[in-house]
């Protein structure tokens, strides 16, 4: 009973402390939410408000312009969270043994386009991939690699990659950091023991080192997932979703209904699929990866 | 583990890491040295590697034609308020849900994990509703206040309460401290460099963040640097010599913020992960 | 706990003044308006910034009227649609916008206008005299914009690059498709760029649009403006050779550029020809073309009968109803006074770059480029972009144009297939 009291207590103190977060939480986390599931079943644009129960979801799965959004969407998660967790596993595994100054130039080098900020550096990139003025398409065609201009990004074969490119430049820095301050929690002695006992490199890395970068491993999956799945700015700043869709992702095609034709009611439900798919997949790489992680 | 012999892998792995040096800072140059070149000199084939003639016109285009200085200014305001808003509200319930017993803890713990894996694009259309409901659509306010109730700096500082020995605590209790003075005095020092690296974090993240200012902002200068910089791009797509400029512009603080308070960065990025 | 509350209370507040810090305390009986402005307007001098031109006529119309205060947003052609829809769906859309028939009367249909009957006066209309220019303000009956000004829109080439090419005098009126080519192949012969068959976005759309249907002499829509008829066998036959040009590198993928940004590599001295240009376009980019010393040829669209079919851009203004007369009100007054102040209106109409709407204003450019131009007007098509559903026949135009020109798609599949769905979308806006 005197717990109880006490808890309650607690319970008082801490909505206090809580209230102003909970506040914005509420008002513009939760019930922006909540109405972006409840408008998914409406038929609302500029001009209409009708509910049409699952219409929109039907038409969303038929609609071959989101299929196509929704493949170059896990092309992108595909591409690049992969190669972002063996890029940064490489360098951070090649300059965590270093002296603290390579260390810390390589962490700027990487983090570089992270602080560069998104804009900046998709607009250089822009220029870097120009047909006609881009440096790229010069290097290439100086080094006999090429003899006609290509162009990066309206190209269908080469824009998604185009893309890709960038995304990887920009993604990398964090989970560097996250690998470096890892290595720094491996326990030497073990290491060392291993390496008197005669163990080769790979199977240090592999028997030792590798099980206590797991966690870290697994939440950079998470996070680079989630950030991939998120893919927006550079579309929109870069191709429009172009060429015929080659580079739309579910979440441009979601901004390009809702702000270009005013469908805000299918907008609104490709953005209650997109939040249940990133939910499933983290939910999945948990249980996946997370099963033999110890916290 | 100090002598190292020269095996192919370690060649492999300098070459490999010379490149990759390359392809990250590169972009950073080409902004900074197009800054100074004139429109012209950005479209020549071959390309000038350092400006031939180099020129301020850029930026006085930038600050004279276009409000630029108002683009910083926002951002600044932008990142340094919501900065501010989002380290005092998350060190308050961070130390709350880290430290205290209470009833609807656990789910609403749960409740904050799972919105920090929604993206923010997700609820764009209803939180402009929202925003507008409110009457201030295309003010910095709209970019401001929706970043605040992002949970992730809640997560970050929840992470860092932990370490707040409790013992500490109970004695401030038995002492007569009120709970904000415990908080104060006795948890928020140790808690201090979560503060600075989420502060910091915040900053950045706010500074270049672009869809939400895409969406809230309308007005040319009510537009932040980024928000400036893709205008530009819109409008005068091979003025090249003018949208690196807006591009440094927008880079240069934040770089150097980077630069300075590294160690707090890095700490940040740590403690939100690795611990979890 | 005290604290606590005081505490929450001073974020309220910081929060709270936030949000008024920007809401400006308007002084009694003083309207203020808002302005959107796409840059249309030619600057008086290649160093003006956007919108300089535009204040200026709004300090001439403060003066005149000292009780409505305008505030100017310049908008680009790429973001600025959207942030129209944001706007007026987050109910801070401007009153006055700047732009053409084609979002307009879809705003209008939308309901988002104020209508502007009253100021189709009798004596306005008579002295426009042109049936098919006024009808394309207006959705049905009700009129929405307020036109300023109109001007063909057609192609242009480098002078000097043709000339070196040997080609300069096969780029006149009235030549033809096969001379087209030829011309093309010059130019690609001595290593220049061609320009693009841009598609990137709506931007400009309608320069490649104009393009397609003067190869074949096919249009667009059949005479009525009822249906579209891009997918008769001409038309076909044309997008065909638009996709052998591109293949041939005679055109470039036009993907990565929308309108502008093609322009802006023609007048930059990228590319060899452009197939958007209007009058307006030598002062629009006036800085660019100073900056490379490009001199241009215009000329009409070829065809395969050498009698090009010319579309015209109309320039005019709507109000957007915000549901509070004065504010419309003093629109109006803005817009008459922009567009028929004795002083100012002529000024305004030369700074679009185009002619005037109104006959009585006469021939206000002396010289002999425009009154070519001017004889151009002959050549003028039906105007379509007032069909039901245009907007969204937008959207699905650009991503055709990719497939066609990255060979996902057969241009006869490609067009069929648009023209179906474009049909579909005159049905749906129509209900």
């Amino acid at each position: 009973m005197k717990l109880n009291k006490l808890r309650m207590r607690e319970t008082w103190v801490s909505y206090c402390f809580l209230a102003p977060v909970l506040i914005f939480f509420l008002v513009f986390v939760l019930a922006p939410m909540v109405m972006g599931l409840v408008t998914s079943f409406f038929n609302y644009t500029m001009t209409d408000f009708t509910f049409v129960g699952l219409k929109n979801y039907i038409r969303m799965f038929t609609d071959p312009i989101f299929l196509k959004s929704l493949k170059n969407t896990l092309l992108i998660v595909v591409g690049s969270v992969p190669v972002v967790v063996i890029f940064a596993l490489f360098v951070a595994s090649q300059t965590y043994e270093k002296n603290v100054f390579t260390r810390s130039f390589f962490r700027c080098v990487f983090f570089l386009p992270v602080v560069t900020g998104t804009v900046a550096v998709t607009v250089v990139w822009k220029w870097i991939y120009n047909p006609l003025s881009g440096i790229l398409n010069y290097i290439l065609k100086t080094g006999n690699i090429i003899d006609q201009n290509i162009s990066w990004l309206g190209d269908k074969r080469y824009a998604l990659l185009a893309i890709i490119i960038i995304l990887l430049t920009t993604s990398v820095g964090q989970p560097i950091i996250l690998y470096i301050a890892a290595m720094g929690n491996i326990d030497q002695s073990l290491v060392e023991a291993a390496r008197v006992d005669g163990a080769t490199e790979f199977q240090v890395f592999w028997k030792i080192k590798w099980p206590s970068l797991l966690p870290t491993t697994l939440y950079i999956v998470v996070i680079t997932t989630i950030n991939s799945f998120q893919c927006f700015s550079l579309i929109q700043l870069l191709t429009n979703g172009g060429p015929n869709y080659a580079t739309s992702t579910i979440m441009y095609y979601l901004y390009d209904r809702a702000f270009k034709l005013s469908e805000y009611g299918y907008a609104n439900t490709m953005g209650v699929f997109l939040a249940v798919l990133i939910g499933l997949i983290s939910f999945a790489q948990f249980k996946f990866l997370g099963s033999d992680v110890e916290y | 583990m100090a002598k190292k012999k020269w095996t192919p892998f370690s060649v492999i792995t300098i070459i490999l890491l010379s490149l990759l040096t390359i392809m990250f800072v590169f972009p950073f140059y080409w902004i900074m040295t197009g800054a100074f070149k004139a429109q012209a000199d950005t479209i020549k084939i071959p390309p000038q590697w350092w400006p031939a003639n180099p020129t301020l016109g850029n930026f006085e285009k930038l600050l004279v034609q276009n409000p630029a200085g108002s683009w910083l200014l926002n951002s600044v305001l932008i990142a340094v308020i919501t900065m501010l808003l989002v380290c005092i509200t998350s060190s308050l319930a961070g130390y709350v849900l880290a430290k205290k017993r209470f009833y609807g803890q656990t789910l609403l713990f749960s409740i904050f994990i799972g919105a920090m894996a929604l993206p923010k694009q997700v609820i764009l259309v209803p939180l402009v509703r929202i925003i507008s409901f409110m009457g201030i659509h295309d003010t910095l306010a709209a970019v401001i206040l929706p970043l605040i109730g992002w949970p992730f700096g809640v997560f970050l500082m929840k992470q860092f309460s932990e370490n707040i020995p409790t013992e500490l605590l109970e004695s401030a209790k038995i002492d007569g401290c009120n709970e904000l003075k415990t908080f104060t005095s006795i948890a928020f020092p140790i808690v201090k460099p979560g503060f600075a690296a989420l502060a910091i974090f915040t900053f950045i993240n706010t500074w270049n963040d672009y869809f939400m200012q895409l969406v809230m902002l309308n007005s040319r200068n009510k537009l932040t640097i980024s928000l400036g910089v893709a205008t530009l791009q819109a409008e005068l797509a091979t003025d090249y010599g003018l949208i690196m400029a807006g591009a440094a512009l927008a880079a240069v603080p934040i770089v150097t913020v980077f630069l300075v308070f590294q160690k707090f960065f890095t700490q940040g990025i740590t403690m939100g992960a690795v611990k979890g | 706990m005290k604290k606590k509350l005081l505490s929450a209370l001073l974020t309220g507040a910081m929060v709270a003044s936030l949000g008024l810090g920007s809401t400006t305390v308007m002084a009694a009986e003083n309207t203020e308006i808002t302005w959107w402005a796409f840059p249309t307007y030619t600057q008086e001098n290649a160093d003006d910034g956007l919108g300089t031109w535009e204040q200026k006529i709004i300090d001439a119309f403060q003066k005149a009227n000292p009780d409505i205060t305008v505030k100017l947003e310049t908008i680009d052609f790429s973001a600025g649609p959207e942030k129209i829809t944001t706007a007026i769906e987050a109910g801070t859309m401007a009153d006055v916008l700047f732009d053409a028939p084609g979002r307009i009367i879809t705003y209008g249909k939308s309901g988002k206008l104020a209508p502007l009957d009253d100021m189709f006066t009798d004596e306005f209309v008579k002295d426009v005299n042109n049936d098919a220019l006024l009808s394309a303000c207006k959705a049905g009956d009700t009129a929405y914009m307020y036109p300023i000004s109109s001007a063909p829109f057609y192609m242009v080439f480098n002078k000097q690059m043709a000339e070196d090419a040997g080609v300069a005098d096969k780029i006149k009126d009235g030549w033809t498709t096969d001379d087209f080519v030829e011309v093309l192949k010059a130019l690609k012969e001595k290593g220049y760029n061609p320009g693009s068959f841009f598609c990137n976005g709506q931007g400009g759309d309608q320069g490649p649009r104009a393009f397609f249907t003067n190869l074949y002499s096919t249009s667009i829509t059949d005479e009525a403006v009822t249906k579209y008829t891009t997918d008769d066998e001409n038309s076909i036959k044309a997008m065909e050779l638009i996709k052998s040009l591109i293949d041939d590198g005679l055109m470039l993928n036009g993907a990565q550029y929308d309108g502008s940004a093609d322009i802006q590599n023609f007048a930059s001295g990228q590319t060899a020809f452009s197939i958007l240009w209007s009058p307006a376009q030598p002062g629009t980019q006036a800085a660019l073309l100073e900056g490379s010393g490009v001199e241009f040829i215009e000329v009409p669209f070829p065809s395969d009968d050498g009698v090009p079919a010319l579309e015209y851009l109309v320039n005019g203004f709507c109000v957007f109803d915000n549901g509070d007369e004065a504010k419309i009100e003093a629109s109006k007054k803005f817009i008459q006074f922009m567009c028929d102040d004795p002083e100012w209106g002529p000024k305004d109409v030369v700074r679009t770059g185009s002619f005037p709407v109104r006959t009585s204003f006469g021939n206000l450019y002396e010289d002999e480029r425009m009154q070519t131009l001017a004889t151009w007007t002959k050549y003028y098509s039906p105007y379509y972009n007032t069909i039901d559903g245009f907007a969204e026949m937008r959207t699905l135009w650009f991503p055709m144009c990719q497939g066609i020109s990255n060979g996902d798609v057969e241009p006869k599949e490609a067009l069929t297939d648009f023209t179906a769905k474009a049909n579909e979308t005159i049905a749906k806006a129509a209900q």
